[in-house]
């Protein structure tokens, strides 16, 4: 790789291509790197042992006859240290199952040039960046677990492809700040964009994730971008995607399938590029069986399933991860005992519990952390966290009577209104700090019969 | 030999998702294309679609064989 008179990078490209149509295809869309072309698999293996190429796109089908013969030049190309595409007419997922098994970084469909090469380039140079992997397991997703460094670098595998990733694992082990590394991995020039699907009714999911047109319904005063369209040319993160109604699955399958819907209430189609990654705590192979998830959807989800282990089965984690998150500031030192009861205990809220825990422990403790500190902050922090008993006897007691629904609406209801007076009645200001949209403000103003409101 | 047939059709569908995909990508190139090398690009272009159709009939003609 160099930089040429333009301080553009100028980087070594060898093409691995029969056809000489195509290769006068990928010679106008590559043509200001260096580009040297192989027309079969001797001359691939030649130049490939030369290891002179930064990267690298080979055809599947070579025309010696032999089914796939591009597979076979993979591992040599990676041995390489060269970024490995493999471009082919073939689309199947068994076929690109093989090419990845193989070790390639990349693959495209043939047949839309001129958009997936600049990709490709760019995620390649994004790799290249200096802050791409070396720091990855001491700075963006703290292990010293060698399993789940495995799980984790496997996942980077796939981040430059359009492969959509299921993140399995309990609650606070890292599923989001995973999803955001490989986001960060993969190349694509949008947005990071994620949602909590658990967080909303029916209606709100379908208004956030499409967004709305002003008077699409009561509240809908403006028009609103969705997550989808926020998403283009990034990655969308549907957390607690198990939670998502089979009503919304379908509209969201539609979606991903055609990569274009309609906000509500607009009859104007918009259309987005985006991947997608999702994760949950459930079992969706169970769901599928009790017909909660559609099997479709489902398929559109998991093309790579990782599972992130509970911090209390990767123990080993827990001081690296005391020491990152108190690298900028007080130094702790543990009693023995201490140490050994934070390595006995179970951490429910898992990473999660372990932030908080050192958050009140940085904010109030000074000296040796004795074992009686830790198993008093421990409990703190896994209230705070919300592993422990959130909801009071009586909210139980409510659900049970009237129905959950109506429960979450009054607890809704609860914190709008109070956040409501907090504010003098400026609904701007509720909107903000409770990071509520306007449609599940006005419901909720609606119930209260309005109050005393402001703009 | 029925049961040739799938793998025929796979075929088929990889020669005609790669030949169409190249004849879609130089039909672009052909607009910002010298005289000279749009010539060239044409000769290739024919030469790739009557390699397409060379796939199709001999799909047709195996199809029973």
């Amino acid at each position: 790789m160099f930089y040429n008179a333009s301080h553009m990078v100028k980087l070594s490209i060898l093409v691995i291509e029969d056809d000489p149509l195509a290769r006068k295809v990928m010679a106008a869309q590559i043509g200001e790197h260096a580009v040297e072309f192989a027309l079969d698999a001797a001359s691939a293996r030649q130049k490939l042992e030369a290891g002179n190429s930064d990267l690298c796109f080979i055809d599947l089908e070579l025309g010696d006859g032999e089914d796939c013969a591009g597979l076979d030049l993979i591992p040599l190309a990676v041995a390489k240290g060269i970024y490995t595409v493999v471009m082919s007419g073939h689309d199947s997922e068994k076929i690109v199952e093989r090419a990845y098994a193989r070790g390639c970084d990349d693959f495209y469909s043939k047949g839309n040039e001129a958009t997936n090469v600049g990709r490709i380039i760019a995620r390649f140079l994004k790799r290249r960046e200096p802050s791409g992997t070396g720091d990855l397991f001491t700075e963006r997703f703290i292990t010293e677990d060698p399993a789940t460094r495995a799980t984790v670098a496997d996942a980077l595998k796939y981040a430059a492809s359009d492969l959509p990733i299921l993140i399995l694992g309990p609650s606070g082990t890292g599923k989001t700040n995973l999803a955001r590394i490989i986001h960060d991995h993969s190349g694509r020039s949008g947005h990071f964009v994620s949602i909590n699907c658990a967080a909303y009714t029916d209606d709100l999911l379908e208004a956030e994730l499409f967004g709305y047109r002003k008077g699409a319904f009561t509240g809908a005063g403006d028009n609103r971008k969705g997550k989808l369209l926020a998403a283009d040319r990034g990655t969308l993160f549907l957390d607690e995607i198990g939670s998502m109604s089979l009503n919304m699955q379908t509209k969201l399958l539609k979606a991903i399938e055609e990569r274009s819907f309609y906000p509500v209430g607009s009859d104007r189609a918009e259309t987005s590029d985006f991947r997608i990654l999702s994760a949950t705590l459930e079992d969706l192979q169970g769901l599928v069986k009790a017909g909660k998830l559609r099997f479709d959807f489902f398929q559109r989800i998991h093309g790579l399933t990782i599972e992130l282990k509970p911090l209390a089965e990767r123990t080993c984690d827990i001081f690296p991860l005391l020491s990152f998150y108190t690298r900028a500031g007080k130094r702790l030192s543990f009693t023995a005992e201490a140490k050994e009861l934070l390595l006995r205990h179970d951490w429910p809220g898992n990473i999660r519990e372990l932030k908080k825990f050192v958050d009140l422990l940085v904010a109030a403790h000074e000296g040796r952390v004795t074992p009686e500190t830790v198993q008093k902050l421990l409990r703190v922090a896994l209230v705070e966290d919300g592993a422990g008993e959130f909801v009071t006897e009586d909210q139980y007691d409510l659900a049970l009577q009237k129905g959950l629904d109506a429960a979450v609406e009054r607890f809704v209801d609860s914190i709008v209104a109070r956040n409501l007076d907090a504010n003098d009645g400026k609904k701007t200001r509720v909107l903000e700090d409770l990071k509520i949209s306007t449609r599940l403000l006005y419901a909720s103003l609606k119930r209260h019969g309005g109050r005393s409101a402001k703009p | 030999m029925s049961d040739r047939r799938p793998k025929l059709l796979e075929k088929l569908r990889h020669d005609v998702n790669s030949k169409c995909g190249s004849l879609v990508g130089a039909a672009a190139l052909l607009p910002e294309s010298a005289p000279d090398e749009t010539r060239e690009i044409l000769a290739l272009m024919a030469r790739q679609a009557a390699e397409l159709a060379k796939a199709v009939a001999d799909v047709e003609r195996d199809w029973d064989a």
